[in-house]
C-alpha cells in the first residue's frame, strides 16, 4: 500500500507541475492508486456491510450489488428484514414500510436506474464504453483539501417527463487520487434544485485488494450529513437470486 | 530519473501550495463550523431583475439587488441559490436562448442606482446550468445593466455595462464578444460619466440592436440623473455602426431611457424617457422600428424616479399590453394610451416578466421579493422562500434563545429568535418599525427596544410586553441649527447606565431617560461643509429629495465598555472624534490615520474590551469610487494608527468585531463575506461554509453563546454558533497532528415540543443545534485506513458510537445525548416505542478517537438544564424507570428470541415423521400461543395493525417515559405495574412450557442425531443486530 501510494503522490507531483493532468489521467491514477484496473474488472459482485446510526438508534444494512446491475438494500429492524432499492433485472423496487409488502418504482425511476446497470463496480470503470464523458472542471479545496474536480456526464435521464443531463461532480484528491466527495443536483423530491453531497474516507482494502471508502456520509451541500460506517465488504459472494426477486402476488 | 527530480519538482508544488488565496486558507481551516440561516424571507428584499427559460416553462431565475441568483424549477414555487461563491449584486441574468439549459451569463451589480446601491465585480458564465461559474471580465464594471446572446450563436454576445456611480470611468458602454466572451471589443463608448443603462435585440433579427446610455453620478451628498449624452441608438449591423434614434424625442438634456421591442412585431417600440420638461417625460411609442417616437403618457407612474425604475415589458404575445415598473407597477391593454396599476404588492417594482405560454402568469421583482400572478397582473402572491432580506444593522439580546434585532431596506424593522420550534418561521418575527429600518437595539435590561426609521424621521421606543410605542427622536431646540441626520442615524446603548441612550446627527445627543430628556454632549463633529449639505436640490432631471443624500452626519457611535466617559463618533464625512471626559472635549483623530484618504467615511467604530484607549475603525471610500479595505486599530486614544487589514482581504469594509476573550480573534464584514483573523489582522481568512459572498453590514457577538451573527444586507441574519474553538487556534495547536479543542459542559435541552407551522413552500430558518459538541482539529484530512469515535462512561463501556469528522481543519462531532436503543422482541410489525433511544444520566464520560494506530481522549460533562424546574429526584426517578423498561423491554425480546428459536428447531422436527409431529405439536402449540400474548403476529405498521401485545404496551410505556425529564406520572407506574406483572406471567408460563414439553423436542433432536438447540447468551443476543 505505502509503496503504491508513494507512487502516487510522486505522479501526482509531476502532473501537477507539468499542469497537463486530464481528466482520462487522474481517473486512470485513482484505478492504479486502488489495485489496479485488473483487480477492479475482476469484481463480478459485492456485499457491503454497513451501519448508520440514527440518534442511537443502529440500523444495520446491507447492501448487494451485483455486476448485471441486480442489487438490493437489506435494513435490519427490529428483527424485520426490510429491502430497499432492490432491482432484479427487471424491475426496481422496495417494501413499503407500512404494508411492508414489496411496491414497484415508478416507471422513470426505473428507466433511469437502467441506464446506470453498468456503474458497478465503478461509474468511471470503462466510462467511454459506456458513453459517458469526463471533464476536468479545474481544482478546488473540499474538506479542507486539495482535489481535481471531474465533471461526469452519463446519459440523459428523465425528470418529471423532460430529458435532463445526468451530471454529478466528483473530487479527487491531488495527493492519492481517491474521490473524496461526489455533488449532484438533487433533480426531484423534497431537495430538488439543492446539491446532494457524499463524502468518502476510510479508504481500506478489501479482500481482492482493492481500496474502497469504508465510510460515507451523505447529506445536502451546506447542511448536515448522515454518516454510514461501512464494517465489511465481501467481493464476489455467494447470493441468492431470490434476493432481489420482486415477490408477485404477495 | 523522477528520483532525481522529485525533489525539486516537490519544491515547486510547495511554493505554489504556499500562495494560497483567503477562500483557501478559509476552507483549509474551518472545517466542519457551518454558517445556518434565519431569514427572514417573509419580506424577501430587492430583486433587480427576473429572467425566464425560453422553452421550460418551469424555470425562473431572480437576480436580486443584494442576494445573489437564484433558480426555480418547478414555475416559482421554490428556489435555490447558484451563485453563493460569488458578488450577490446582480445587475442582469441571461439565459442562452440556444442553449438554455446550460448556458447562463450573470452581470453583477445591481443598476437601480438608489443611496444604498452597492458595485458589482464583472461578468459571469456558467456553462452548465449554474453548477460552475467562471468570471469573464468586467473587474471594474460596478454595474451591468444588460446581457443579450445571438440567439442563433452562443458565441456572440453583448454586454452592456451601466459603470461606475461615484467616479468616472472608462469601463463603460456597449461590449461584444464573438468568442463566447473570451475576448470583448468596445463596440459603443460615449465618455466617463455616460454607461450603457438598457440593451435589446430585434427578437427576430439579432443584428438589430438598441441600445440607451446615461450620464449619471452620485456622491454621498447628492445625485444627478441627466445630460446631453444619454441617448437612445440603434444598429442595424450587428454593432458595427451606430444610429441615435430620437425623432419624436423631447430636446435637451436626457436622463436614464428605457426601451422595449414588442417580441410579436419587431416595428414596435416603447421607450420610458426622463427629459428637461415634466411635461415631454413619460413613455413614447414607436411603430416603425424607432424611426419616429410619439408620446403616450406622461402619468405619474411612467415618471415616477427613474433612476429607480427603468424597465418596460411587452407581452410576447400582444404588443398592445404593455408593463412599466414604478412605484406600483403600471399596466397597459392599450398600447401605452393608459395604465393602471398592477395588483396590490410590496411597492417599488423593478422588473416584470410574462410567462413563456400564458400571460396571465407573470412574476414581478420588488423592493420586497417576487409576486406571482395567475390572472395578468391583478392578484399578486409573495414567493414565501427568498430569503432575501436586507440589512443594515443588527443587535442581539441575552434572553434563551436570543433574539435578533435590525432594520431592513424598503422594509421596516424587526425582531425575531435565533432559534425557534421547528425552525425561525415566518410567524416568529416581529415588526417594529416601517419604512426603511435600520438600527434596533433592545435595552440593556427591560424588555424595550428602540427603532427608527430612515433619517430619524421617526425614532421609536417601544415596549415588547405592552406592545406600546413612543416617538423619541432628537428634536432641535431653541439655538439648535437644523439636526442633520443621516439616512442611517446610529444609535447607542451603554454597558453602565441601562437607561442610557445616544444618537448622533451632526452632535452627539446622549438620553439617561430612555430618550425622553436629550443632551447634546457634542459640538458638531462633522466637517460641516456648506457644499455637501445642499440635498434639496440632488436629483438632476427628476428631483429626488428623500433625504437619502443627507451628509456631514455622525454615522457611528461607540461608548466604551470599560469607561462610560470614553465614546467615539464617526462621521460620515470621515472624521474620527473621541471624547474621554463624556463629553466635555472631542478631539478629532482621523489626521493621525497615515494612508487613509480625506473625508473617507467612518462606517463603524469598534470600542475594545481589551483597553480603554483601544478602538477599531472602519472607512469605507465606495463612494468616493475607492473600494479599498480600510480598518484601523488605535491602543492610545486615536493618537496612532495601525491598518489590520492583509492583502487577503478583497473589498471594501462595512464592520469588525472583536472576539470577547482572545485580542487577535477579529471578524471583519465585508462587501464581499466575512473574513477572519487569528493573528490579529496579519492574515485574514474567508470564511465560505454556508457563507455565501454576501455584504455583512453588521456583526455582533452573542456573549453567552458565542455566536457570531451576521446582518447581511441580502440573504439574512446569518449565524455561526460557537466561534469559542477559534480562540484556541494557536500556532502550537495548529502545528498539531490533532488537537482536541476542550469540550464544553453540554446542557441536555428539555424542550419538546411539536415544531413549527410553515408550508412546504415558505423558508424556514435552521436551528441552532441542542446537541452536545465535540470539536478537534486535524492537520490533514482523514482518508485512509480507520478512524472512529466514540462515547464511553469513566469505567471504558461504550455509551454510543459517534461519527468522526475527516476533514482538514475543524471537525465536529454532535451527539445527542442518547445511547443505544433497546433490543426489540421481533413481531409481524414494528414496536414504534422500541425506536426511543435512552438518554444518559448527568456526569462525566469520555470521548475516544481511534484513528488508525493512535488514540485520543477527552472528557464530556454532560449536565441537566440548571434553569429547569424538575428536581433532580424526579430526573432520577425518571433514570431509574426508564432502565426498569428497558430492562424488560430486552428481557423480553430474548424470550421471543428463545420462543422463536424453539418454535423453529420443533418445526423442522415435525416435518420429519408423524411420531415426530406428535411429539412436538403440544410444545408448538402452547408456544404459539403464548407468542401470540407477546408480539403481534398479525396485520401491518399502519391501520391494518394487529391489537397491541405485550411487547407494544411496553415499549410504549418505554418511550413514553424515556422521552422526558419527568418523573413518570402515577398513571404510568401502574401501567408499569401492570405491564410488569404481565411479564412475569408470561415468564412463569414459558418456564411451565419449557419443562413440560422441551425434553420430548430433545428427545426427537437426539433421536435423529442432532444436539439440543444451541442459544445465544442474553449478553450475546443484545449485541446483535
Amino acid at each position: 500500500m505505502k509503496h503504491k501510494l508513494l507512487t502516487a503522490i510522486v505522479l501526482g507531483f509531476f502532473a501537477f507541475t507539468a499542469n497537463a493532468q486530464t481528466a482520462d489521467e487522474i481517473i486512470a491514477n485513482y484505478f492504479e492508486n486502488t489495485g489496479g484496473l485488473e483487480k477492479w474488472k475482476t469484481i463480478e459482485g459485492m456485499k457491503m456491510s454497513a451501519k448508520l446510526n440514527q440518534g442511537g438508534m443502529e440500523i444495520p444494512l446491507e447492501i448487494i450489488q451485483l455486476k448485471d446491475g441486480r442489487q438490493a438494500t437489506i435494513i435490519n429492524l427490529q428483527g424485520r428484514v426490510i429491502k430497499q432499492g432492490v432491482f432484479d433485472g427487471t424491475d426496481l423496487w422496495s417494501d413499503n414500510f407500512m404494508t411492508q409488502k414489496a411496491e414497484k418504482s415508478d416507471a422513470e425511476t426505473t428507466e433511469n436506474f437502467k441506464l446506470s446497470i453498468g456503474d458497478f463496480p465503478d461509474v468511471f470503470l470503462n466510462y467511454k464504453a459506456k458513453g459517458y464523458t469526463v471533464e476536468l472542471a479545474g481544482k478546488e479545496t473540499i474538506e479542507g483539501t486539495e482535489t481535481f474536480k471531474v465533471k461526469l456526464t452519463k446519459k440523459q435521464i428523465k425528470v418529471d417527463g423532460q430529458l435532463t443531463d445526468d451530471v454529478s461532480f466528483y473530487y479527487f484528491d491531488t495527493e492519492n487520487f481517491v474521490p473524496l466527495v461526489v455533488e449532484a443536483e438533487v433533480k426531484s423530491g423534497p431537495a430538488k434544485g439543492q446539491v446532494s453531497q457524499i463524502k468518502f474516507s476510510d479508504y481500506q482494502e478489501v479482500s481482492n485488494g482493492v481500496l474502497m471508502a469504508f465510510s460515507l456520509a451523505q447529506g445536502v451541500k451546506g447542511g448536515p450529513s448522515q454518516p454510514i460506517a461501512v464494517t465489511a465488504i465481501e467481493v464476489n459472494p455467494a447470493v441468492d437470486a431470490a434476493t432481489f426477486k420482486y415477490p408477485e402476488g404477495q | 530519473m523522477k528520483k532525481i527530480y522529485l525533489p525539486f519538482l516537490v519544491f515547486l508544488v510547495s511554493s505554489t501550495a504556499f500562495a494560497q488565496d483567503a477562500v483557501t486558507k478559509g476552507k483549509e481551516l474551518f472545517g466542519d463550523m457551518r454558517a445556518r440561516h434565519i431569514g427572514p424571507a417573509l419580506m424577501s428584499g430587492r430583486i433587480s431583475d427576473l429572467e425566464l427559460h425560453p422553452t421550460n416553462d418551469r424555470v425562473v431565475y431572480v437576480g436580486a439587488a443584494g442576494g445573489g441568483v437564484w433558480k426555480s424549477t418547478n414555475g416559482g414555487a421554490t428556489f435555490n441559490p447558484i451563485f453563493d461563491e460569488y458578488c450577490q449584486s446582480i445587475g442582469a441574468v441571461e439565459v442562452d436562448p440556444s442553449n438554455p439549459d446550460n448556458i447562463v451569463w450573470v452581470g453583477t451589480g445591481e443598476t437601480w442606482t438608489r443611496n444604498s446601491v452597492t458595485v458589482g465585480d464583472g461578468l459571469y458564465k456558467t456553462i452548465d446550468g449554474g453548477s460552475n461559474w467562471q468570471k469573464m471580465g468586467f473587474e471594474k464594471s460596478e454595474r451591468i445593466a444588460g446581457i443579450q446572446v445571438n440567439p442563433q450563436n452562443s458565441n456572440e454576445v453583448y454586454v452592456a455595462v451601466m459603470g461606475a456611480l461615484w467616479s468616472d470611468s472608462e469601463e463603460r458602454g456597449l461590449y461584444k464578444t464573438t468568442d463566447g466572451g473570451k475576448t470583448w471589443n468596445k463596440i459603443l463608448y460615449v465618455d466617463k460619466t455616460t454607461g450603457c443603462s438598457d440593451l435589446l435585440l430585434d427578437p427576430k433579427n439579432p443584428n438589430i440592436i438598441y441600445a440607451s446610455f446615461w450620464e449619471f453620478r452620485r456622491s454621498p451628498w447628492s445625485f444627478n440623473s441627466g445630460g446631453l449624452s444619454s441617448a437612445l441608438y440603434k444598429s442595424i449591423d450587428g454593432g458595427v455602426t451606430w444610429n441615435k434614434i430620437h425623432n419624436g424625442f423631447p430636446k435637451g438634456k436626457l436622463g436614464r431611457i428605457a426601451v422595449a421591442v414588442a417580441p410579436s412585431n419587431s416595428n414596435i417600440l416603447y421607450a420610458v424617457i426622463e427629459s428637461e420638461q415634466d411635461k415631454d417625460k413619460g413613455l413614447y411609442r414607436s411603430d416603425d422600428a424607432g424611426a419616429t417616437w410619439k408620446q403616450t403618457n406622461g402619468d405619474f407612474g411612467l415618471v415616477v424616479r427613474p433612476f429607480y425604475f427603468s424597465r418596460i415589458t411587452i407581452d410576447p404575445r400582444n404588443p398592445e399590453v404593455v408593463v412599466k415598473a414604478g412605484l406600483y407597477g403600471s399596466i397597459s391593454r392599450d398600447g401605452g394610451k393608459t395604465f393602471k396599476n398592477l395588483g396590490p404588492m410590496h411597492a417599488d417594482i423593478h422588473d416584470i416578466v410574462f410567462d413563456i405560454n400564458n400571460s396571465d402568469r407573470m412574476y414581478v421583482g420588488t423592493d420586497g421579493g417576487v409576486y406571482r400572478s395567475w390572472d395578468g397582473g391583478t392578484t399578486m402572491e409573495i414567493i414565501e422562500n427568498l430569503p432575501l432580506s436586507q440589512f443594515y444593522q443588527i443587535s442581539v439580546d441575552n434572553e434563551e434563545p436570543y433574539n435578533v434585532y435590525g432594520g431592513l431596506q424598503d422594509n421596516g424593522s424587526w425582531y425575531g429568535p435565533s432559534s425557534s420550534p421547528g425552525g425561525v418561521e415566518a410567524r416568529d418575527w416581529h415588526v417594529v418599525g416601517v419604512g426603511d429600518g435600520y438600527r434596533v437595539l433592545p435595552h440593556p435590561t427591560k424588555k424595550i427596544l428602540y427603532s427608527e426609521m430612515q433619517g430619524a424621521e421617526n425614532v421609536w421606543r417601544y415596549d415588547r410586553t405592552k406592545e406600546q410605542v413612543k416617538t423619541i427622536q432628537p428634536l432641535a431646540m431653541k439655538g439648535d441649527p437644523k439636526l442633520r441626520f443621516n439616512w442611517n442615524s446610529p444609535m447607542a446603548t451603554s454597558a453602565f447606565k441601562e437607561d442610557r441612550f445616544y444618537m448622533g446627527s451632526q452632535f452627539v445627543h446622549r438620553s439617561e431617560d430612555m430618550g425622553e430628556t436629550w443632551v447634546k454632549i457634542s459640538p458638531d463633529l462633522t466637517t460641516n461643509d456648506p457644499l455637501k449639505t445642499e440635498q434639496g436640490k440632488s436629483g438632476g432631471l427628476s428631483r429626488d429629495n428623500s433625504g437619502a443624500e443627507n451628509h456631514c452626519t455622525i454615522f457611528t457611535i461607540a461608548e466604551s465598555p470599560l469607561d462610560e466617559n470614553i465614546v467615539w463618533a464617526g462621521t460620515d464625512d470621515g472624521n474620527v472624534q473621541v471624547t474621554k471626559d463624556g463629553g466635555k472635549t472631542w478631539t478629532n483623530v482621523v489626521a493621525n490615520i497615515a494612508g487613509l484618504p480625506k473625508n473617507t467615511s467612518c462606517w463603524h467604530i469598534e470600542a475594545s474590551k481589551f483597553g480603554k484607549g483601544t478602538a477599531y475603525a472602519v472607512f469605507t471610500g465606495y463612494q468616493q469610487g475607492d473600494q479599498k479595505p480600510y480598518t484601523y486599530k488605535t491602543t492610545d486614544f486615536g493618537a496612532t494608527w495601525k491598518s489590520v487589514i492583509s492583502n487577503d482581504v478583497v473589498g471594501f469594509v462595512r464592520n469588525i468585531q472583536e472576539d470577547y476573550v482572545n485580542e487577535n480573534l477579529l471578524f471583519l464584514g465585508t462587501e464581499f463575506g466575512l473574513y477572519i483573523t487569528i493573528d490579529g489582522g496579519t492574515s485574514w481568512l474567508k470564511f465560505t461554509n454556508n457563507m455565501p459572498a454576501v455584504a455583512v453590514h453588521f456583526i455582533d457577538l452573542q456573549k453567552r453563546t458565542n455566536d457570531l451573527v451576521m446582518g447581511t444586507h441580502g440573504r439574512g441574519v446569518i449565524i455561526i454558533d460557537d466561534i469559542s474553538p477559534l480562540r484556541e487556534l494557536t500556532t502550537e495547536n495548529l502545528a498539531k497532528e490533532f488537537h482536541f479543542f476542550p469540550i464544553k459542559p453540554a446542557t441536555m435541552d428539555e424542550s419538546n415540543g411539536f415544531g413549527g407551522t410553515a408550508s412546504e413552500t415558505q423558508f424556514v430558518g435552521a436551528n441552532a443545534s441542542t446537541n452536545a459538541k465535540i470539536t478537534y482539529y486535524l492537520k490533514k484530512r482523514h482518508t485512509l485506513g480507520k478512524m472512529t469515535a466514540e462515547l464511553q462512561d469513566m469505567s471504558g463501556n461504550k455509551i454510543a458510537d459517534l461519527d468522526a469528522g475527516k476533514s482538514k481543519g475543524i471537525n465536529v462531532i454532535e451527539w445527542g445525548f442518547t445511547t443505544k436503543a433497546p433490543k426489540i422482541a421481533t413481531g409481524k410489525t414494528f414496536a414504534f416505542g422500541g425506536f426511543t433511544s435512552p438518554r444518559v444520566p448527568a456526569g462525566t464520560y469520555k470521548v475516544v478517537i481511534q484513528k488508525g494506530k493512535e488514540t485520543f481522549t477527552n472528557e464530556l460533562v454532560v449536565q441537566y438544564d440548571p434553569k429547569s424546574t424538575i428536581a433532580i429526584a424526579d430526573r432520577k426517578e425518571n433514570e431509574v424507570v426508564t432502565r426498569k423498561l428497558f430492562d424488560m423491554t430486552q428481557e423480553l425480546a430474548y424470550m421471543v428470541y428463545e420462543i422463536d428459536e424453539t418454535i423453529k428447531a420443533a418445526e423442522e422436527q415435525k416435518a420429519k415423521s408423524p411420531a415426530a409431529s406428535k411429539a412436538v405439536t403440544p410444545l408448538l402449540t402452547e408456544l404459539n400461543k403464548l407468542k401470540e400474548t407477546l408480539v403481534i403476529t398479525t396485520g401491518d405498521n399502519y391501520v391494518g395493525a394487529g391489537e397491541p401485545q405485550l411487547r407494544e404496551d411496553l415499549s410504549e410505556l418505554y418511550s413514553k417515559v424515556a422521552s422526558t425529564f419527568f418523573k413518570p406520572s402515577n398513571a404510568e407506574l401502574d401501567n408499569m405495574a401492570a405491564i410488569t406483572e404481565r411479564m412475569q406471567t408470561a415468564k412463569t408460563t414459558f418456564k411451565k412450557v419449557k419443562e413440560k414439553h422441551t425434553p420430548k423436542l430433545n428427545e426427537v433432536m437426539s433421536k435423529n442425531n442432532m444436539q439440543p438447540i444451541i442459544l445465544k447468551s442474553f449478553d450475546e443476543f443484545v449485541k446483535t443486530n
